[in-house]
């Protein structure tokens, strides 16, 4: 597989200079307070055959997170921030 | 004249000859023997589409010999047949084959239990193409990328068209080829036209050719690799085109399989070579190219004996021979080569003498790539004769030039064969028509399920001849689309070489520290640790133990994790990060800290020190240090905090410097007051030590007094040889990674990784002192609060032996096991094992004494232990 990120720093590179984290959890990343949104926050996820936010680690490039729209069913990738 | 070896035979060969052709001037005619049965097999395809001329060339094994050019001092074999490929004693297979069905070694050696494990090797001895050579060396083959615009696979004229339509439009182009270009192809007027569009191609600015370069596969990204003499080349381009043409379909009739049966489009590259593919041929074909062939084979000196043809081509067919309008070869006769060929008509049947048989009826797409992209979601134009076969010179190219430019390309699937009626489905697997009826009354009723049980289309040639008489198969037994429907196509789709996937792929990068060949040369062993090279022991481990317990030793720790953190957020950074207090650190004091994920399990630990003005320098253990850095960066990101964070592992040295008499070392060099005062235990100070500025800090895994002495990584072998000279008199000696285990496991502080798990929390690890559950919040802080309620089902504990069980030693009490050690040593300070490890907890507490089984034999006796085995005060650590 050689699926190709657009990095808005460092152009368009292959995947294994990535590392992924998977999807977003829902509601975003961070601190929750509350005990029963932060278990599913943390521990479900919704794997959707589809669009779906994710974070991507350039550790082979510019060190900087990413969070971008992949396709699960395609791969295409869009919306990097 | 030049020559390559064959056998031990000299075959001289011409330019532009492949090893088959020049073993077929030679008069060769049995180029291999087949998988199973052993039948004699000879030139089929001339294109590299089928198994038969499989040779091992230059101790290379299944080396298509018609696809390989000659070259002089090649050495050549047949790697099947005993004694020879010409005279097989196991050629006698083929009349066993009644007690060979597909399937047999599921069916038969399963009584007595061990007789297949008895039999295996010979079996395996029998089967199989050849083998590999594992006393060669490795090579070390390169890989190359291509970012090209457009990758075009194939350069026939629909593919050379595609590329220079891309080209003129301005894209980058690499187009690649198995052979090469022109080369696959009989004299006339497409080679012509390639050979002209060629030229252009090999001028264009922005075309890259890979002439010898064979896609094996089409992958997600996408990305096609390309195997050539020179490299791997890993071509990602935007667009991909297929245009891998097509071949004549594999004629299904008994002894399908003979020497001197040719598939149309070799018949006639051979003949257009002016080799004789038979002296005497039958002939059938569908099509007006068939006309082509057959006027070639006759310029080449083949006498036609008869043609099969439509009754649409029948009437224009010239010469003396036999014209069976309507027409088909319904069987081929001979043993060792082609003697006659039947061909059936309106019933009837004429049996002809001959000694070459040659099919040009039907095309078959070479769909594999193509089939390979859509099974992986890449959208792929296929364009020529590999998506609409049959296509004219002119139309062929005029869809390449299509589908280069960006237009959209049509496919049609020719018709599915109809079910094969006899002889050899599958050349490769030495699969017939009755092994896939048999498979087909034993129940495997559809593509994917005969492909696996009899692994027909598994072989080197995966399925391009028989891929689509497998569907036809099962559609005349069951209609739906979900039996009869294509098997999936996978990589490779061309036989490729392990050493060309992993071309490119080195040694494992290597870490080294700055003081690496310091190391080596006073005999330091050294292990991985991470990517990291790290001293394992320096020869005596005891000697180096007691250096640390009873004298003053270093230890290169260069490879921990370091991070300078600063910016006006980053002491609200790390306290929402960082389970242990952070805002109330004083200037130069340092904490321990643990890291936690979301989930409140520990990944990592370190230090935390604060530097003042709200600048902090972070340690981790090493290896982490990369995900480390994820992490931190993730959640400075997340929370959108003001911070910067220097990774400052690779520019760093640190080198720990321990022992009782640590001290009165450090002081000899250094340029400031290193007194308990100056630098307390867990302080750290900005400290010149033989002139080089360090950052000490006062820290406690070995359980001595301790200065951990931070420095620019390039001043690393001074500041070493500098601490060496000063430790002299105090009887210096450095300490390795064995010694390290120990002198830390006295003091039972844990290793992440060895130690911890998945499933560790603060609280198992009795570890609760780091985690101040009363802050507001930190990252797990409310994942440990959801799990306080829960009791913990195992604990990490402290236990001692009279003597050392082994590392991962079981742990039983009253007869039941309950628990395991992670580490253990022999303390020789204290006398005894020590060791931690989990201990279950079914609800019934935790037992006190345990008994360890290591699988030595001995059952050692221990008492489960709270905190440190060596100091429990600390009063040596604190010095």
């Amino acid at each position: 597989m050689a699926l190709m990120i657009p990095c808005p720093h460092c152009g368009r590179r292959p995947y294994g200079e990535f590392w992924a984290s998977g999807e977003l959890p829902e509601g975003g990343h961070g601190v929750e307070a509350d005990v029963e949104a932060d278990y599913r926050r943390v521990w479900l996820r919704r794997n959707v055959a589809g669009d779906q936010r994710e974070r991507w680690f350039h550790h082979a490039g510019c060190r900087r997170w990413l969070t971008l729209t992949r396709n699960t069913i395609t791969n295409a990738i869009h919306d990097v921030v | 004249m030049t020559s390559f070896d064959f056998e031990g035979r000299a075959i001289p060969f011409e330019p532009g000859d492949s090893i088959a052709t020049a073993l077929y001037r030679a008069r060769v005619r049995i180029f291999s023997r087949s998988f199973k049965y052993h039948r004699p097999r000879g030139m089929y395809c001339g294109t590299g589409d089928c198994p038969n001329c499989m040779m091992t060339v230059d101790g290379e094994a299944a080396t298509r010999t018609c696809v390989t050019p000659a070259e002089p001092g090649q050495r050549v074999r047949r790697s099947t047949g005993w004694p020879s490929a010409d005279f097989d004693f196991l050629a006698g297979l083929w009349w066993l084959r009644a007690l060979l069905p597909v399937g047999f070694y599921y069916k038969s050696m399963i009584k007595p239990a061990g007789f297949f494990a008895t039999v295996e090797p010979s079996i395996r001895r029998l089967a199989g193409l050849g083998d590999v050579d594992t006393a060669a060396p490795p090579t070390d083959r390169e890989r190359r990328y291509h970012h090209p615009d457009l990758c075009v696979i194939g350069a026939g004229v629909a593919g050379l068209g595609a590329a220079l339509a891309a080209a003129a439009a301005g894209q980058t182009v690499v187009i690649c080829d198995e052979g090469a270009i022109g080369e696959k192809l009989p004299s006339g007027p497409v080679r012509d036209r390639a050979t002209s569009l060629a030229v252009s191609v090999r001028s264009a600015a922005g075309i890259t050719v890979l002439e010898r370069g064979t896609a094996f596969g089409v992958y997600e990204g996408p990305l096609v690799p390309v195997v050539a003499a020179d490299a791997l080349h890993l071509v990602m381009p935007r667009r991909v085109v297929v245009a891998t043409g097509a071949m004549d379909v594999h004629g299904a009739f008994a002894g399908n399989d003979l020497p001197g049966v040719w598939l149309g489009r070799g018949a006639a590259l051979m003949a257009s070579r002016g080799l004789r593919p038979a002296e005497v041929a039958v002939v059938a074909i569908d099509r007006e190219e068939g006309l082509e062939h057959l006027a070639m084979l006759e310029a080449a000196g083949v006498k036609i004996a008869a043609v099969a043809a439509p009754a649409a081509l029948a009437g224009r067919i010239r010469g003396g021979a036999r014209v069976f309008a309507g027409g088909r070869i319904a069987a081929v006769g001979g043993l060792k080569r082609v003697r006659s060929a039947v061909i059936e008509v309106g019933g009837s049947r004429h049996r002809i003498a001959c000694d070459g048989v040659v099919v040009a009826v039907g095309l078959e797409p070479r769909s594999n790539l193509a089939r390979q992209a859509a099974a992986a979601s890449v959208e792929v134009a296929v364009v020529g004769d590999a998506g609409r076969p049959g296509l004219s010179l002119a139309e062929a190219e005029a869809d390449g030039r299509a589908a280069g430019s960006g237009g959209a390309t049509t496919t049609a699937r020719p018709d599915l064969p109809e079910s094969p009626a006899a002889g050899f489905v599958c050349l490769c697997e030495d699969i017939t028509v009755p092994d896939l009826d048999l498979a087909w009354h034993e129940g495997f009723q559809s593509t994917e399920l005969l492909k696996r049980y009899s692994t027909v289309s598994m072989g080197p040639c995966q399925g391009g001849l028989c891929h689509r008489h497998l569907q036809g198969f099962v559609r005349a037994r069951a209609p739906e689309e979900i039996s009869s429907g294509p098997t999936t196509a996978r990589p490779p789709a061309r036989p490729v070489r392990l050493e060309d996937v992993a071309a490119g792929a080195r040694y494992p990068l290597e870490y080294r520290t700055a003081l690496h060949d310091r190391h080596l040369a006073i005999g330091g062993t050294m292990e991985w640790a991470g990517a990291w090279k790290r001293v394992e022991r320096y020869g005596n481990v005891p000697d180096e133990y007691r250096a640390v317990r009873e004298r003053v030793s270093v230890m290169d720790v260069s490879t921990l994790g370091k991070y300078l953190v600063a910016g006006p957020d980053a002491t609200a950074f790390l306290e929402g990060l960082y389970p242990c207090r952070v805002a109330d650190l004083r200037s130069h004091r340092s904490r321990y800290t643990l890291l936690l994920n979301e989930a409140g399990y520990v990944f990592d630990d370190g230090l935390v020190g604060s530097l003042g003005d709200g600048r902090y320098y972070l340690t981790f253990t090493s290896g982490g240090a990369d995900v480390v850095e994820s992490w931190l960066r993730d959640w400075a990101d997340t929370w959108g905090h003001d911070v910067y964070l220097a990774n400052q592992t690779y520019t760093l040295g640190a080198i720990n410097l321990c022992g009782p008499k640590a001290r009165e070392v450090l002081s000899g060099l250094a340029g400031g007051a290193v007194d308990a005062k100056a630098i307390p235990y867990g302080g750290l100070a900005s400290v010149s030590v033989a002139g080089i500025d360090c950052l000490v800090m006062r820290v406690g895994f070995v359980g001595e007094l301790s200065f951990e002495l931070h420095h620019p990584r390039s001043h690393s072998v001074a500041l070493w040889d500098a601490l060496l000279e000063a430790g002299r008199p105090f009887g210096i000696a450095p300490h390795g990674l064995e010694a390290l285990r120990l002198l830390r496991l006295e003091k039972a502080h844990i290793i992440v990784g060895q130690d911890t798990d998945f499933d560790s929390t603060p609280h198992k690890l009795g570890l609760d002192w780091a985690v101040k559950m009363d802050k507001p919040h930190f990252v797990g802080r409310t994942a440990l609060e959801r799990m306080a309620a829960i009791r913990p089902n195992r604990m990490l504990r402290g236990l001692r032996f009279p003597e050392a069980p082994a590392d991962g030693a079981q742990l039983v009490a009253s007869g039941q096991r309950v628990g395991y050690l992670t580490s253990s040593r022999f303390s020789p300070s204290l006398n005894l094992g020590v060791a931690l490890g989990w201990i279950y907890d079914d609800g019934a507490g935790i037992p006190e004494t345990v008994e360890a089984v290591d699988g030595s034999g001995r059952v050692l006796r221990g008492t489960v232990t709270h905190g440190p085995f060596y100091d429990p005060q600390g009063a040596r650590l604190r010095a």
